[in-house]
């Protein structure tokens, strides 16, 4: 992605300080957010994160305790939904049953008292984007689920919307069609220049759709960014561990040195990124694709143990390795995912300017 | 990928759909036989009978009914205690099942119970129940001249206004279950979309709200208008000879008058009505909701 991100002045929708609790649980504790124009950025977390109450406040459907929403530089936060021209794409679509295909195009220009030729000129436009301008006249219930999700997205473009809002937009549809989705998705927003906040839980689909990441727990932002730097730099352990894979293995600080911590294991002493004073109880981890079969000239962490299991996966295979009380999870291709067999003794290493660290939680964590 | 094409859901199994057939209807038997025999024949008397007099065929009792300034205002009293019954068990019953709808726990329990206990105590308690109160030294007026808002009584039983609140108070639970059932059915996300389409709240409602609940509305017209234009009792109970009806006319004409042909035709005009009329809500519903 060219953009620039988190630039003040082109800021499209601005989320400050958003709080809301239901009964004594804080959903949203003092969000901040700022999505510049064209951009999509997607709200990942587990369920109950908050993802979905945030996206609802920015609709205007839900009400927040406290903050304030701005769209386009104007702000929305007491605009009922109705006048804050955004639009939203449902989780299971909610299409009008009663109403056509275009019945269901049109309904936001016909409630607005556009004039009836430019609505059939809006529709057609917004049906030929989808790839559904043959089904005009189609009623809802003879759609598939594919066609239902193109029609809600249809529905939802036909206002020219400031902000489109897509919460869990894709989860109904199977695999293999989401994936298709996806990419049409990013098309078609690529095409129209749209902002939009896009709700998941699918770190895939967050991965593939997203310019930048808000990942979410507890109704906090954990770490926001780019979907790479979220995936190689996590900011935190809850983001680690809720994009990707990886190895973790827990440790106590013993040196530090220009950004690189010596750490104490059970599995000896190792190396990570991370300014920790000695000491410190910390959880460093590793991608699975960093680690390697290690050959005698390796520098880097080092580690040995007994091969568990291996997951074939095609071009790759995932490798379990005990090592005392620590599991490596290394992806090995060609010859050397050939050489692990369950039982086998392996000796792996990795990069310390791969190996990150974190401060250990509570021993109830 | 731009085109998939939707056909017509067929089976999969070829051999099946004569035998599933068969199935059917013979799940069904058993409710057909009791139709036919306690139904279908007893019209069949019915319709015999009206037309059957002195050995010929003769529409003469119609002629009677339909010809007749004293009997077409029967039909019209039948009519016009239906239709205000319909309507304000429409007005009341409306904006009834959707707080029903919305309600939660305790208080959605509450609520159903007032709505089913009523239909357990028979139309002829209830009845009795109206005269009681409605009387000259009744509750209700009792309680408006210990108040001071009135010195005398008002005449309230025996009059068309007391016809017309038992009448809705007696069949409101039927406006109100078939609304009921599909406001509860109704996905509360349409009125999100709506709203995040431009809609205010009232654009919504007319546009998607009310043309989603048409089916349960349809019902429970249907429904009051049936029981309120037959109704026989609580004519007889709140208002008596002072407002003849269809129902009590069939009831004189068979009790009193010994005249069973004419009391057939009556009966038969009065099924004509109801026929109709839910015919008639049916296609203007389909009308109305279809676009």
């Amino acid at each position: 992605m060219s953009r620039n991100d988190s630039d003040g002045a082109a800021s499209h929708l601005v989320v400050s300080q958003i709080s809301k609790r239901f009964g004594t649980t804080a959903v949203l504790d003092r969000i901040d957010l700022s999505i510049g124009r064209g951009e999509l950025v997607t709200l990942l977390g587990p369920s109950g994160c908050g993802k979905t109450t945030l996206l609802r406040i920015v609709a205007g459907l839900a009400t927040p305790d406290g903050g304030s929403v701005a769209i386009a530089g104007r702000d929305v936060t007491r605009t009922p939904p109705h006048r804050r021209n955004v639009g939203v794409v449902f989780q299971n679509y909610a299409l009008f049953p009663h109403l056509t295909v275009g019945g269901n195009v049109a309904f936001g220009l016909r409630v607005r008292g556009r004039p009836r030729a430019d609505i059939a000129k809006a529709v057609q436009r917004a049906l030929s984007l989808v790839h559904l301008d043959h089904l005009t006249e189609r009623p809802i219930s003879a759609l598939s689920g594919g066609q239902q999700q193109r029609v809600a997205l249809a529905r939802a473009l036909a206002v020219e919307p400031d902000v489109l809002l897509f919460d869990e937009a894709l989860s109904a549809l199977d695999r293999k069609l989401r994936e298709e989705m996806q990419g049409e998705l990013r098309r078609i927003l690529r095409e129209i220049g749209a902002t939009a906040i896009f709700v998941t839980h699918d770190q895939d689909e967050a991965l593939t759709m997203s310019d930048r990441i808000a990942v979410m727990n507890g109704g906090r932002i954990e770490h926001l960014a780019a979907p790479h730097a979220i995936y190689a730099r996590p900011a935190t352990l809850f983001t680690l561990g809720f994009v990707g894979l990886s190895t973790r293995i827990r440790g106590t600080v013993v040196g530090s040195d220009a950004g690189v911590v010596t750490v104490d294991t059970s599995v000896g002493r190792l190396q990570a990124m991370g300014q920790f004073v000695p000491g410190s109880a910390i959880v460093m981890a590793a991608r699975p694709e960093n680690l390697r079969p290690a050959s005698d000239s390796t520098d880097g962490n080092c580690v040995s143990g007994r091969v568990r299991s291996v997951v074939f996966q095609g071009s790759r295979s995932l490798v379990e390795v005990d090592a005392g009380e620590a599991t490596l999870l290394a992806e090995l291709t060609g010859a050397a995912a050939m050489g692990a067999v369950p039982g086998s003794d392996i000796r792996l290493s990795w990069p310390v300017a791969e190996t990150f660290a974190y401060p250990a939680p509570g021993p109830s964590a | 990928m731009s085109a998939i094409t939707v056909g017509p859901i067929t089976s999969a199994a070829p051999a099946s759909p004569n035998r599933e057939r068969w199935i059917a209807a013979g799940f069904a038997a058993p409710a057909m036989l009791i139709l036919l025999a306690l139904f279908v024949v007893p019209l069949g008397f019915l319709l015999a009978g009206s037309v059957l007099t002195g050995g010929g065929v003769s529409l003469a009792e119609y002629a009677k009914l339909l010809g007749t300034s004293y009997y077409l205002g029967v039909i019209w009293n039948s009519l016009r205690l239906a239709l205000l019954t319909t309507l304000i068990a429409f007005a009341i019953g409306y904006p009834a099942a959707f707080a029903l709808a919305r309600a939660t726990g305790a208080v959605r329990s509450l609520l159903l119970a007032t709505l089913f206990l009523p239909l357990a105590a028979s139309v002829i308690v209830k009845a009795f129940a109206w005269t009681i109160l409605l009387r000259s030294d009744g509750l209700v007026n009792t309680v408006l001249i210990t108040l001071g808002i009135i010195r005398e009584p008002i005449r309230m039983i025996f009059t068309e206004t007391a016809l017309i609140i038992g009448s809705v108070n007696i069949f409101l639970p039927f406006m109100i279950l078939p609304i009921y059932s599909v406001v509860a059915q109704l996905d509360r996300r349409m009125t999100d979309a709506a709203a995040t389409l431009g809609a205010s709240p009232v654009v919504a409602f007319l546009r998607v709200t009310l043309p989603l609940t048409i089916p349960g509305i349809v019902a429970g017209v249907a429904l009051v208008f049936s029981l309120s234009v037959s109704a026989y009792v609580v004519p007889t109970l709140l208002i008596g000879e002072r407002y003849p009806t269809l129902a009590s006319t069939i009831a004189k004409a068979y009790l009193l008058a010994r005249q069973p042909a004419f009391g057939a035709a009556a009966g038969v005009v009065l099924l004509v009505i109801a026929i109709a009329v839910i015919t008639l809500s049916t296609r203007l519903a389909r009308f109305g909701g279809g676009r």
